[in-house]
């Protein structure tokens, strides 16, 4: 974050946008003449560092990003006082003997008390002079600097210029791709409100409580704070409004990560912790159980009026998605909160709670039927759990299934594969496999893996007829080819459709040979 | 039931009715009201019979008080004058006259939680040590890396705003020392995000250059008592005489500044502006960040402006002026730290700017109190309502054009001490806008005055 006075926009038909330094070889460069200053300086006071900046400034670049630049280096280096005595003590010395012998009025009078101040302090009067102020900020020297690269500055750079302007926002709406328990949290802690909504994907906006009243630039600051766990994730879109203050204007501002990841620093994000024992004990178990059922920690958030949930877990397959939620331990506010929360969902929700700490409460809950509540001992009931995605997962089938009778669908394509058709029209596999492969529409043949046209056999056939008579016999592999060179896959149940055995020599399919079966 | 309480610096009401003062919060479901309404709404659910639930405050709990103020005359007119306007309304009175007294007054008589809001960290210790003297009680204190909520509270503008979202449900009373503070963009919310029905604001120059002061009423009342400079002079506070004295720059200095100053003018010729109000400067600075002949012409300025301020004849004639007051205990001012510690160095007197460690700032001002110290430089961090122990001569080496400034300053030294002139001396230097500035800054007082 920077002085609002070395924040350089560009501003243009109510949109806004920081002056990013693009990681160019000219920008590189200025940063690296820079750092390489600083390294120079080492043992130097920190006024010869704002002389250098000058110098830099004068040679053309611009004047605000030179400063923000040194700004940003000085917050990494170190600096100290090299006085041999304690400045402040030296003072004190020197202010009383200026009282006992008066005010100098002349170079003389002046000499004398400092010279009187040196002998008394075993020093010399020009070092009672060079440490007399010694601790002020201009006069510290530098130690050390905290190593970065070139491009690291720039970035950091490009950051800070962000989180400056929207100090001046008025609302702030993001969308991303992860780390939600975090984000959610940090806005709470910040103090700010939060709106989300769907739009291809959770959007969250975020302002504050007296955002109601007017706009305000109150929660900027708390805003900027908000933005690196944002930018943390790989993907992301962020957009706010700020009020200008020069000219008093809202104007856009907006970027994605697409486009600007590469311009900003991002901070590191710590990995994913488990808020406890069980759900890390029960994310080990279940991902051993291979139930098909595709586990994933702190999903994406879903809706509960206006407010959101992010359950532990969600499990999906072949569409189908579950959420899952532990409920170990708790407070009474907590639970009722999050009672308050569960009433409002329209997803399906499994809820695992300790029975040790069940209640009446729980009882508002019974009767919403997206919410399956197991109760556990000591152990996370993995079969429980299983049954229930079973029956979950059947009782979709079956709704599928009738939905698929009632269908009237013709096709046109010689070969429909059943996932490819599943997910064109938004329904389970096994549905389309349990409709079509039992009851193939007619002039198809059903297949392990898809429909297969009449007409389309028929030029397999033909192909295979040809090649036999070329050569006598006709092994596997090459009727593999065929078959494949036709679009289709699974050669077996072709040839057995076309009438043709596969008979075996050994078990080397190389010299498998096809023949016709009785005519 | 109908259900109120303080969420994060505004109210939040849940239940079947709403009130004139709220508004509809679709993010929350329920009605949110500005915590400056608190006692309004209170009223209204009351006037309605309405049965309802208020759980906003969390105050301090209440200690025993045992006061020893008396008010002078003119102080207890103040107090009437507020009390009458419902416990509201700002106090316009010279510094030195002794604001802090009528507000501990008022404690006294609401006898609930208060919080006083200063802009210093000196300020915070400067009211806690007279409430300790006068109400004898311990005050808690925010800023400065503590937080302590007493009954009787002070923090610093930044702290209250910065933190109104848990404090805004905690006092009764807000006491507003320097007020002219609370008209800034951001503090006004302030006024905004605390509950406090009894608001007292206290000030010695209640305009604001930038006209804001015209924002306070609606926060906390508008001016309820006003007493002048000239109407407590010589009675309560004591009388001074003003001198100004002008000097030439050194023929060198001369030189710089005309040519700087001259490249700057010719700048804004040639491109036809006209820089009449701050706030035309103020958009010529902004095109300096783009136009980088701008930036030049204003580096020029600035440059020819401290070659004025800095003036080597300047500080000459501050020799001759401090041989002069050799006897007297004198208070030098300048706006630049850099000229504040040029002159430390030089006359090897001590000097108060914001990077004064505060011990070091406290043991200075305690000495100079005390009379060991003879002399101090400071810059602007002495401006507002610091108890300096008083001083007998003021000498002005550079301001600003603002009007408030140059009351406080003089307010400084105008301590009531017996049978005491004081004396103000403002250098200047010839023919440059330093003269402008020391014009703009003292329209209502003729040039030099001989108080009664």
């Amino acid at each position: 974050m920077l002085p609002s006075e070395l924040l350089a926009v560009w501003k243009r038909k109510g949109e806004i946008m920081p002056r990013y330094a693009k990681l160019s070889n000219e920008n590189l460069e200025v940063a690296n003449a820079l750092i390489d200053a600083y390294k120079e300086h080492i043992g130097e006071k920190k006024k010869a560092l704002k002389i250098l900046a000058t110098d830099l400034e004068d040679k053309g670049h611009e004047y605000r990003f030179i400063r923000a630049l040194a700004l940003l280096l000085n917050r990494r280096s170190i600096f100290i006082s090299d006085s041999k005595v304690n400045p402040s003590d030296l003072r004190k010395k020197i202010f009383h003997t200026t009282e006992k012998i008066g005010i100098p009025t002349t170079k003389d009078q002046r000499q004398r008390i400092l010279e009187n101040v040196a002998s008394e302090m075993a020093l010399t009067s020009e070092t009672v002079e060079k440490y007399m102020y010694a601790d002020l900020d201009a006069e510290l020297i530098l130690e050390k600097l905290a190593p970065l690269s070139a491009s690291e500055l720039l970035e950091e750079y490009n950051l800070s210029l962000t989180q400056t302007l929207l100090f001046d926002s008025t609302e702030l709406s993001f969308t991303t791709s992860g780390n939600w328990q975090r984000i959610f949290f940090s806005i709470k802690r910040l103090g700010l409100i939060y709106e989300v909504y769907q739009d291809n994907g959770i959007c969250v906006r975020i302002n504050g409580p007296a955002s109601l009243f007017k706009l305000t630039k109150r929660y900027g600051i708390q805003t900027a704070k908000l933005l690196p766990i944002i930018l943390a994730n790989p993907k992301w879109t962020i957009s706010a409004k700020i009020l200008w203050k020069y000219t008093n204007e809202i104007c856009n501002f907006k970027i994605e990560s697409q486009k600007h990841s590469s311009l900003l620093k991002k901070p590191n994000t710590p990995t994913l912790k488990y808020d406890s024992t069980a759900e890390e004990k029960f994310a080990s178990q279940f991902q051993a159980l291979n139930s098909g059922w595709i586990l994933k920690r702190e999903p994406e958030p879903i809706l509960a009026g206006k407010q959101v949930i992010i359950p532990d877990f969600s499990l999906e397959k072949s569409g189908i998605k579950v959420y899952l939620e532990i409920m170990g331990f708790w407070t009474e506010t907590y639970l009722t909160r999050k009672i308050e929360k569960l009433k409002q969902i329209d997803e399906k929700m499994l809820l695992i709670v300790n029975e040790a700490l069940a209640c009446e409460k729980l009882a508002a809950l019974k009767n919403k039927t997206q919410l399956n509540l197991i109760f556990y001992h000591n152990n996370i009931p993995l079969a429980s759990i299983l049954h229930y995605l079973q029956a979950a997962f059947n009782d979709l089938k079956t709704k599928e299934i009738e939905l698929l009778k009632d269908l009237q669908i013709k096709f046109t394509e010689p070969i429909i594969a059943y996932d490819e058709f599943a997910a064109r029209i938004g329904i389970s596999t096994e549905a389309v496999k349990a409709v079509l492969a039992t009851n193939p529409p007619s002039g198809y043949v059903a297949m392990n893996n898809n429909l297969v046209s009449t007409e389309k056999l028929m030029q397999i056939n033909e192909k295979i007829e040809e090649r036999m008579q070329k050569r006598g016999k006709l092994l596997l592999p090459e009727a593999t080819k065929i078959v494949e060179a036709e679009g289709a896959n699974d050669t077996s149940n072709i040839l057995s459709a076309l009438k043709y055995k596969i008979t075996w020599r050994g078990i080397n399919s190389e010299q498998a040979e096809i023949s016709k079966t009785g005519k | 039931m109908l259900r109120l309480w303080f969420d994060k610096g505004t109210l939040l009401l849940k239940g079947e009715v709403g009130t004139p003062y709220g508004k509809w919060d679709p993010r929350t479901e329920s009605y949110r009201i500005k915590s400056s309404h608190y006692k309004d709404v209170l009223d209204y659910l009351g006037e309605s019979n309405l049965q309802f639930e208020d759980a906003v405050p969390k105050l301090p709990p209440l200690e025993q008080l045992k006061s020893n103020v008396e008010l002078r005359n003119y102080q207890t007119e103040a107090l009437n004058s507020w009390q009458r306007a419902g416990n509201r309304g700002v106090l316009v009175l010279p510094t030195a006259a002794g604001k802090t007294f009528i507000a501990l007054k008022a404690i006294e008589i609401l006898k609930t939680q208060t919080l006083i809001i200063v802009p210093t960290l000196d300020l915070i210790d400067q009211w806690r040590k007279r409430i300790r003297e006068c109400l004898n009680i311990e005050a808690g204190a925010i800023g400065g890396g503590e937080n302590t909520q007493r009954m009787v509270t002070v923090s610093t503008y930044d702290s209250a705003y910065l933190q109104a979202a848990q404090l805004g449900n905690r006092f009764m009373f807000l006491v507003f020392d320097e007020v002219h503070h609370l008209a800034s963009p951001g503090y006004m919310q302030i006024g905004e995000m605390y509950i406090a029905p009894n608001r007292m604001g206290l000030t010695a120059t209640y305009e604001r250059s930038d006209e804001r002061h015209s924002l306070l009423p609606q926060l906390i009342g508008g001016p309820v008592y006003f007493i002048g400079i000239k109407e407590l002079a010589g009675k309560h506070l004591s009388p001074y005489t003003y001198e100004k004295l002008l000097v030439e720059l050194t023929p060198e200095e001369q030189q710089i500044y005309g040519a700087e100053m001259g490249f700057f003018k010719n700048y804004l010729q040639e491109k036809k502006i006209i820089l009449r109000s701050p706030a035309d400067f103020q958009k010529f600075i902004m095109t300096t960040g783009k136009d980088k002949r701008a930036r030049q012409a204003l580096l020029a300025r600035n440059h020819a402006v401290k070659v004025a301020l800095n003036s080597e004849s300047k500080l000459h004639l501050l020799a001759e002026k401090l041989e002069d007051f050799k006897n007297e205990r004198v208070l030098i001012f300048t706006l630049h730290n850099e000229l504040v510690y040029t002159i430390s160095r030089r006359f090897l007197i001590p000097a108060v700017t914001y990077q004064t460690p505060r011990d070091e700032r406290r043991e200075i001002l305690a000495n100079f109190g005390n009379g060991t110290y003879k002399a101090i430089v400071t810059s602007q961090v002495l401006d507002e309502g610091v108890d300096v122990p008083e001083a007998s001569v003021g000498i002005v080496l550079s301001g600003t054009g603002s009007t408030r400034e140059y009351v406080q300053r003089l307010g400084r030294l105008l301590r009531k001490v017996e049978g005491k002139t004081a004396k103000i001396v403002e250098i200047i230097s010839k023919e440059t806008i330093e003269v402008a500035i020391s014009h703009r800054r003292r329209p209502k007082t003729p040039k030099t005055t001989e108080a009664p």
